[in-house]
């Protein structure tokens, strides 16, 4: 099994890489999906599949769908459609390609050999119960905070991400009405 | 489990929660200004009532917080400090055109980041109180995001943040491969026999990460713009709470394993209190805007209460919690007056020195506050910011650190050139020029009467500072 982990964390550290050197922010989060979903195998290969699944189903299917769509969706337009087709060139999609099958290589390779139960790292296998006993009893103080701070994450965003609707008097009338 | 107890300790962190969900609710009813002000500074009054019953019940731990005397004074100085940023607020966004009722929001929500980070014995407690206090900071920098300075310093603390936040995290994921444990008191006492080449470089970034939240040198480059560009109480919250909530849980992580620091943690430390204390105060020499001299003189300031934590012990936590206590004050009355000054009117903070010119002979009780601060911010007797500084040096003098004690006397020193300079200002005759002013009636404002308060209790404290050297002192500390 450690060669599943040195591989796997090998794809996310070369993924991460194409994340940040890439200039073209739709191919950045393609390779984000990849070094996600390689970090999701390096949880499967500790024996921690829970986070693992929790890993690929909210941030690569989730999150990272949400990137690509709202990514792509401001790139609108008839320059747009031209990037589009410029995107489809092999030079874009390789690179994430070729990373993601070598992940699905390391995955049937551990399937195939049909041990992995046995060559996991020691230790019992994180269940969805263990894991909402533990968030709900003891951690709940954590959980509730977090909300808390996904709320002031929100408004921060509403607020400044609002527009005004009406047009605003410039700063030089305020400074007259000002008593 | 939820016993009576841990319910007592816990009401203020509820408290806070629960105003927070109150105003939301509210914003999403009907806004109004003035309701808002009133639930938030409610809830907050509240909370600071629970605290103090809280603090007379005694300690009490759970898995991961620990209400221990730090926490507990902690828990006062943040809750205090954003009530009357609460008050102040409603000053400045009186003439705020556009949305004014999320402020308070955030500063609730940072408020509980607060008392979480000030309580916390678990890394993941540390994590989510820090992360909860800066995040609403963002949004509070940014709130006047149609002046560019406002939005430029919330995305700046934002970048800079994030950054700092990976450090303390990935310090965290070190810390954690070397012990397997994330409990601190467990994992200092694991540490402090064989620390290994990891456990060094965790702890390394966990300082790096605490340290741009602390604005030391070298991690300090944020501070001034931000403290410039940011609306004035957002500003105020993130000198004194923010910073408060910090600091007590640096003290706290020093004093549970007294003999944890290596040298090498110690010299580290004293190097970064060293460089902060003249870093910050030659830099402060050549300010011509008064909120990047308050920037500055913060950093200096930290510098000096660094030395408490490289001392680590005897007196450590006392002298800590007394500096807090005028710091915090201190701040508090400076940061008052400009947000007072600022707020009559829309537009950029009024914070460039040469508005302040002449202010004595229009606004004279509004001058006297600015000049108690910068007065106390100097360190000079009968101000409470002596008695801190008297603390300081003495605890550098017991414990035979020379250099640092030098380095507080050369800062004092360059200090007190820049305070000066700014209440010479105060009195020179006022040019004709066109400028902003507080309005008339300031002193009959609950804004007003909160600044005169503040600025009362920086004299009183000072002449007769026993109340709060008795709260410190119940901080323990002496062995």
């Amino acid at each position: 099994m450690e060669f599943a982990f040195y591989l796997s964390g090998l794809v996310a550290v070369l993924a991460t890489l194409g994340v940040i050197t890439n200039p073209n922010p739709v191919h950045g989060v393609l390779y984000l999906v990849v070094s996600l979903l390689a970090v999701a195998m390096v949880f499967f290969s500790l024996g921690a599949p829970f986070a693992g699944v929790l890993e690929i189903i909210v941030y690569a299917g989730a999150i990272m769908v949400l990137f690509v769509f709202v990514v792509m969706m401001l790139n609108l337009g008839e320059a747009g459609v031209a990037q589009e087709r410029a995107w489809l060139r092999p030079r874009t999609w390789l690179g994430p390609s070729l990373l993601a099958a070598f992940l699905l290589l390391t995955l049937s390779v551990l399937l195939w050999r049909g041990d992995a139960g046995m060559l996991m790292q020691r230790g019992d296998a994180l269940t969805a119960k263990a894991v909402g006993t533990r968030l709900f009893g003891p951690w709940l103080l954590v959980v509730e905070l977090s909300a808390l701070l996904l709320l002031a994450a929100l408004v921060t965003a509403s607020h400044v991400g609002r527009l005004p609707t009406t047009p605003k008097p410039s700063s030089s009338d305020r400074r007259q009405e000002a008593p | 489990m939820l016993t009576s107890a841990r319910f007592v300790a816990l009401l203020p962190l509820m408290l806070v929660a629960a105003s927070a969900v109150t105003v939301m609710l509210g914003i999403a009813w009907r806004r109004q200004h003035a309701a808002t002000v009133a639930v938030t500074a409610l809830g907050l009054s509240l909370a600071l009532v629970a605290q103090v019953i809280a603090w007379q019940a005694g300690p009490v731990q759970t898995p991961l917080l620990a209400f221990d005397g730090l926490a507990m004074l902690g828990g006062v100085l943040i809750l205090g400090s954003t009530l009357i940023c609460a008050i102040l607020s409603h000053a400045y966004l009186e003439q705020y055109r556009g949305a004014r009722e999320e402020f308070y929001l955030l500063l609730l929500c940072a408020a509980a980041g607060g008392l979480t980070l000030a309580a916390s014995r678990h890394l993941a407690s540390l994590f989510v109180g820090l992360e909860l206090l800066s995040m609403p900071l963002y949004g509070m920098l940014a709130y006047a995001y149609r002046e560019r300075r406002s939005l430029e310093a919330g995305v700046k603390y934002l970048i800079l943040s994030a950054a700092a936040s990976a450090f303390l995290l990935f310090g965290m994921a070190l810390l954690y491969a070397q012990t397997g444990e994330l409990r601190f008191d467990v994992l200092l006492v694991e540490l402090s026999g064989e620390t290994g080449l990891w456990g060094l470089a965790g702890v390394g970034m966990m300082v790096v990460g605490l340290g741009f939240k602390l604005s030391v040198v070298p991690f300090h480059l944020w501070t001034p713009d931000v403290y410039e560009g940011g609306p004035a109480p957002a500003a105020t919250f993130l000198a004194t709470a923010s910073k408060v909530a910090v600091f007590f849980l640096l003290l706290r992580l020093v004093l549970d394993v007294p003999g944890l620091q290596g040298r090498w943690l110690q010299t580290l430390l004293a190097i970064l209190a060293l460089a902060s204390m003249l870093v910050g105060n030659l830099l402060a020499l050549t300010q011509s805007n008064l909120k990047r001299l308050l920037g500055y003189s913060s950093i200096a300031h930290f510098g000096y209460l660094l030395v408490t934590l490289v001392v680590g012990d005897g007196l450590a936590a006392e002298t800590g919690g007394v500096y807090l206590i005028t710091y915090v004050l201190t701040t508090l009355a400076a940061f008052g007056v400009v947000t007072l000054i600022s707020g009559a009117a829309g537009g950029e903070d009024v914070a460039a020195l040469h508005y302040y010119r002449g202010l004595f002979w229009r606004r004279p009780y509004l001058t006297a506050v600015l000049t108690i601060a910068m007065l106390s911010l100097a360190g000079i007797p009968a101000t409470v910011g002596f008695i801190g500084k008297f603390y300081i040096i003495a605890l550098g003098v017991e414990a035979s650190r020379w250099w640092l004690v030098g380095g507080i006397i050369l800062g004092s020193a360059i200090g007190l050139y820049y305070y000066l300079r700014v209440m010479v200002t105060l009195y020179l005759l006022a040019p004709g020029m066109q400028r902003r002013d507080a309005p008339h009636d300031w002193g009959a404002r609950a804004g007003g009467l909160v600044v005169l308060g503040v600025a009362l209790a920086v004299i009183v404290l000072g002449l007769y500072p026993a109340p709060m050297i008795d709260m410190a002192a119940q901080l323990g500390g002496v062995p």
